[in-house]
């Protein structure tokens, strides 16, 4: 699914911010990438869906070569991922619906397909009942649940994740891993970038940890491995 | 393009338009003001055009005789300048007909005539037409070389004034053109940067999601053509009633001017504003998405 060969990530203004990493997830993994602030986390997201490019190095996802894809196909890279960030990013001015449908109309989705294919993904987050409130009368992990809805209701092969409770409580925090772990079982890859040591030492699945730059662990049942 | 996304396109450039009423009236009104400066020209230069080219296929030669040809050589010459290239009618004028002529042109100052008495300072002339404008000068020179003829004279240089008038007009009004074109192009730029910056959170969420480049554009680039072709719709009404207007003013009091007459003309002025508020609409687009939206 996602093949990263001696990537490197160097910033303009000089920072490493990944130094020669060499990560395979396979199909229906959940990996959780850990690391302190700072530590190339959110490059390594960004790389995956080409919000930027690798240095040097090779990356493939979901089959494709993202190093060398031309600029008009990074639209079809993106349609095989579903990416969700820590501050949800929903349209204000839209409904639970239309903000879910928003990710099929800009695809240019069959409208038969749409309103089940909504309707389904609403059911998997649990917000059937509330398509037509709008995000500002949602608690922040029902936002988060639309995004969730919308990152998937295109079935994605991936799922890039980056910091998804970090805005959330404990309890909430939970409720949104049970629907990523609901996910995962049906097929879907999972990349989760989090500082949720509770999380990541309870869920006991593969940990690659990233510290300056460099994979400085990865295990298959990981844990976080220090205190956040 | 697909109906569902032409309908999710037209929903949103009416949302944006909606969005920013100032932003987008002060476009519209700079496209129409400019596009009416634009249109005013263009009647102007085209009309003149007629007027000249007008002139021009009317001009005749007067060919004028020495006093001392006779009648059987003016025969002559009258079959000699027919049988030249390019000439469609030779007329000839007496000298007595000349000055009937020439004391009907001075109506109620025909007592100027009256001074000279019996005398007739007027010399037999033919009036020549030719069958190509462009074959005038030719023309007269040619006749010029026959014997017995004392000059010859043509409106050339008139029209030729009226064709620099004209090319200068041009230039000017091409000139301005521009200049008006830039600043409608740059006003709409600014409107549509303000949409893309109302916009920029869907565009993100769009990219993310995986819109192609064009999509994110087209909403975009139609708003600004909207605003052109609406621009364009005012400044086409302006002018039709004002070309109208004119044209009514000028036939009263100028009855033989040679105007363009309303229509067509005014349907492919019409046409024209249209097409160019439309291209300048576009074009304002572009240089915004350029600028301001990375895709």
């Amino acid at each position: 699914m996602i093949k990263m060969r001696n990537v490197s990530k160097i910033y303009p203004n000089g920072t490493i911010a990944l130094d020669h990493v060499n990560v395979h997830i396979r199909k229906g993994e959940f990996v959780f990438i850990v690391g302190a602030s700072g530590a190339g986390k959110s490059s390594f997201i960004k790389l995956l869906f080409r919000e930027e490019l690798p240095t040097s190095g090779e990356l493939v996802v979901n089959g494709q070569d993202v190093v060398h894809m031309e600029h008009d196909q990074v639209p079809y890279l993106r349609r095989g991922l579903g990416v969700i960030f820590q501050d949800y990013r929903l349209l204000p001015d839209k409904t639970v619906y239309e903000n879910v449908a928003f990710a099929m109309q800009v695809i240019e989705a069959p409208r038969r397909f749409m309103q089940r294919s909504v309707n389904t993904v609403l059911d998997i987050v649990g917000l059937r009942d509330k398509y037509r409130s709008f995000p500002s009368q949602l608690s922040g992990g029902e936002q988060q649940r639309v995004a969730i809805a919308r990152a998937i209701v295109n079935n994605p092969a991936i799922v890039i994740a980056d910091e998804p409770t970090g805005n959330l409580d404990p309890e909430t925090s939970w409720d949104i891993m049970d629907i990523f772990q609901r996910i995962n079982k049906s097929g879907t890859t999972i990349v989760m970038a989090t500082h949720d040591k509770s999380i990541v030492d309870t869920m006991q699945r593969r940990v690659i940890a990233i510290e300056n730059g460099h994979i400085v662990r990865d295990e298959a049942q990981g844990v976080y491995g220090y205190e956040a | 393009m697909k109906l569902r996304t032409s309908e999710y396109f037209i929903t949103e450039v009416a949302h944006s338009l909606r969005r920013n009423t100032w932003m987008s009236l002060a476009s519209v009104g700079t496209v129409a003001v400019s596009l009416f400066v634009l249109g005013v020209f263009l009647i102007l230069v085209l009309n003149m055009n007629r007027m000249a080219s007008m002139l021009e296929s009317q001009v005749q030669i007067s060919v004028y005789l020495e006093d001392s040809v006779s009648d059987v050589d003016r025969r002559g010459l009258e079959h000699d300048i027919r049988n030249l290239q390019g000439i469609a009618h030779v007329d000839y004028v007496s000298r007595d007909e000349a000055k009937a002529r020439l004391a009907e042109r001075l109506g109620d100052q025909k007592y100027l005539l009256d001074a000279l008495g019996d005398t007739n300072p007027l010399p037999d002339s033919f009036e020549v037409t030719v069958t190509q404008p462009d074959m005038v000068e030719t023309a007269a020179k040619a006749i010029g070389e026959f014997p017995g003829i004392e000059s010859t004279r043509y409106g050339q240089d008139v029209v030729q004034h009226l064709f620099d008038i004209t090319r200068l007009m041009r230039i000017f009004g091409v000139a301005l053109m521009l200049l008006l074109a830039a600043a409608t192009v740059f006003i709409i730029a600014n409107t549509i940067r303000l949409t893309v910056y109302a916009r920029r959170k869907e565009v993100a969420i769009m990219k993310y999601v995986g819109a192609t480049d064009w999509f994110i554009r087209w909403p975009f680039l139609l708003e600004g053509i909207v605003l052109g072709f609406v621009g364009g719709i005012l400044a086409a009404l302006a002018l039709r009633s004002f070309y109208a207007a004119m044209a009514a003013k000028i036939y009263s009091t100028l009855a033989f001017f040679p105007l363009m007459p309303q229509y067509p003309f005014m349907n492919y002025v019409t046409l024209a504003l249209l097409l160019a508020g439309m291209a300048i609409g576009a074009t304002g687009s572009t240089v915004s998405l350029k600028r301001f939206l990375k895709v």
